[in-house]
């Protein structure tokens, strides 16, 4: 809905900045050394336009719970670009991402808890700690093809899910198992990563959406990315060529399983309590796959779309069914799976990156055109 | 200098023993060609040399180093290269992207790596194809794309299995001559081929192996020749006349 009407927009505005610029800098274009509406200029104009937008819309809406929905969209879009390094590139499905949730949360919640450390060093100490976690994961299992890494991944946050729930204390540090923790609201302020409104949360998600997505254009066009690409594809062939295939992936989860954790400490913040079956649980690992998948797995746009499209329709079948059909949302996403996978299989972000494409084309040629007359 | 020297190889998968003492060597510059019937070995003596298996006795030596246990990528990065008998592209990919994955085991920029990739291209005539995606190439083409990205990671031996199986005649003949240009800039070349009109025109010397055992080396006159090769392609029936 919302990835909608913020096409339309981006494109209406377009069309009047455009309108806007003929009839101020005509001539300036006339007399300069080529054309300004070039297919490159447009495509970075409405990225900055997009930008411009979502840091400007808390300005308009207002209402603490539409703004709480969007946070969350950009909550999963960021933890689904994070997953998109090793499930997208490296051509592997783990599903159990939500142990590094897990780990972040937790981590800068007790270091925060109990010894007063600000979250912000607790996020970057859990992002740290997931690192590990995820190459002692990554170890055994990137051995293992298809379904069996999905599984063995799967084995991996159930089993730290139980033993969260089951322990109290590790050594000197509360976990207090099955009873989470909760912050208390107090000490509102930016070094104590709490904030009394919903808007702080809005930019500090959307500068980590922005900073995490950066980071995956630039990882695509590196060497690494090339050879995740390829070892995902063809391992056998990629060896060949020279690529340590296992070091690649390890590369990855590393990448990945740490910004996945900054995450977690967002969520521990946003929402001043975490439980295990709030936030290690698989119906987060399974939701950021549903995101991917539908998406565009291993695209940059993929998760972003793909978490627009389906956060808003977990969060109002939530509102509107949720006491009379729980769970809807996960029928809604299966179905919504199944059509993708059908007509589109390589996600959303496909023909919407056509259709923009298109867009783009004709603001071009009609240009051009236009120049000419 | 040899540049590649394997000694009294052997491999065996459980019981069956699929190279057995094998000896051979390569000189620098030069063309090998491997051939022996269907089962000989010669894809397994292939894996032995290019990491894929560690051979289960005897020495692998490639530029006088011993290579019996390096994996696959390390070699690459020596300079040893190989195609696959049954292609394998990044098949999602373009080919210039493909080629570029070759590139990137001498350099880790991104804009040197295309570069390169395209030099390559264009040396094998392959420019106009480079936006194409790898799924839609012939199998000609996607031959082509096999040697391309083995070229990429600038070998000084290159492993060719089969690059001219499943080729029309005339493909064939494009693809001895760029095998013959490639052997002009330096590259030394181990041919395994089943397509005898093409690897008695390239090879300088050319070994023959059945049931893992090498049974006659010399030059392509020679090999035809050979009592050997005739019995073991042909059967024991069919005497020289």
């Amino acid at each position: 809905m919302t990835g909608k009407e913020n096409l339309r927009v981006k494109k209406t505005n377009l069309k009047a900045q455009k309108k806007g610029l003929d009839s101020h800098t005509g001539s300036h274009i006339k007399a300069g050394s080529g054309p300004f509406v070039t297919r490159g200029n447009i495509k970075t104009m409405s990225l900055a336009l997009a930008v411009l937008v979502a840091f400007g819309l808390p300005l308009v809406i207002t209402s603490p719970t539409y703004l709480h929905i969007i946070v969350l969209m950009f909550f999963y879009a960021y933890l689904t670009t994070s997953w998109n390094m090793v499930g997208g590139f490296a051509g592997v499905l783990p599903l159990g991402h939500s142990v590094f949730i897990g780990i972040g949360a937790y981590t800068s919640t007790i270091l925060s808890l109990q010894y007063g450390v600000s979250p912000w060093i607790g996020m970057m100490i859990g992002g740290i700690l997931s690192v590990f976690v995820g190459v002692l994961i990554g170890l055994p299992t990137f051995k293992m093809r298809g379904a069996y890494f999905a599984l063995a991944t799967i084995a991996f946050a159930e089993g730290f899910r139980v033993m969260v729930e089951n322990i109290d204390f590790i050594g000197p540090l509360n976990v207090n198992g099955p009873r989470g923790l909760q912050i208390p609201p107090q000490n509102y302020g930016f070094a104590n990563f709490m904030f009394a409104g919903k808007e702080p949360y809005y930019y500090i998600i959307l500068i980590m959406l922005i900073g995490v997505l950066a980071l995956t254009w630039f990882i695509s066009r590196s060497k690494l990315g090339y050879y995740l690409n390829a070892g995902g594809e063809e391992p056998e062939a990629a060896m060949a060529l020279g690529v340590n295939v296992a070091k690649t992936k390890l590369a990855a989860m590393a990448i990945s399983s740490f910004f996945t954790a900054l995450a977690g400490t967002f969520y521990a913040q946003f929402s001043l309590f975490i439980h295990p079956k709030s936030i290690i649980s698989l119906d987060i690992s399974f939701e950021i796959a549903f995101i991917a998948l539908i998406g565009g797995r291993g695209s940059i746009a993929g998760p972003v779309l793909g978490a627009l499209l389906l956060r808003p329709v977990s969060d109002f079948s939530r509102i509107y069914f949720g006491d009379i059909l729980p769970g809807l949302h996960l029928v809604i996403y299966g179905v919504i799976l199944i059509l993708v996978m059908i007509f589109q299989p390589r996600g959303i972000q496909e023909s919407l990156t056509r259709m923009y494409d298109s867009v783009v084309d004709r603001v071009v040629t009609w240009s051009q055109k236009d120049g000419e007359a | 200098m040899k540049i590649l020297e394997i000694t009294d190889m052997v491999m065996r998968f459980g019981g069956l023993t699929a190279v057995n003492k094998l000896n051979l060597s390569i000189d620098q510059g030069e063309i090998l060609g491997l051939i022996g019937p269907n089962g000989a070995g010669k894809s397994t003596v292939f894996n032995c040399v290019a990491g894929v298996y560690a051979p289960t006795g005897g020495r692998v030596q490639f530029n006088g180093q011993t290579i019996n246990n390096e994996k696959p990528w390390n070699l690459c990065k020596k300079g040893l290269a190989r195609t696959f008998q049954l292609v394998k592209p990044f098949a999602t990919k373009s080919v210039l992207y493909n080629v570029v994955v070759g590139a990137f085991a001498t350099t880790d920029n991104t804009k040197e790596a295309e570069q390169k990739a395209i030099e390559i291209l264009k040396a094998l005539k392959f420019e106009d194809k480079k936006e194409v995606k790898a799924s839609s190439l012939t199998i000609a083409d996607r031959k082509r794309l096999e040697i391309a990205r083995a070229l990429a990671t600038e070998p000084k031996l290159l492993l060719f299995d089969e690059v001219m199986a499943g080729l029309r005649p005339a493909e064939v003949d494009g693809m001895v001559e760029i095998i013959k240009r490639l052997r002009k800039t330096g590259i030394t070349i181990f041919l395994i081929e089943h397509i005898m009109r093409a690897i008695m025109a390239l090879s300088d010397r050319i070994v023959v192996i059945h049931f893992g055992k090498k049974i006659a080396e010399g030059t392509p006159q020679q090999v035809a020749s050979n009592d050997n090769v005739i019995k073991a392609y042909l059967g024991d029936d069919y005497g020289v006349s």
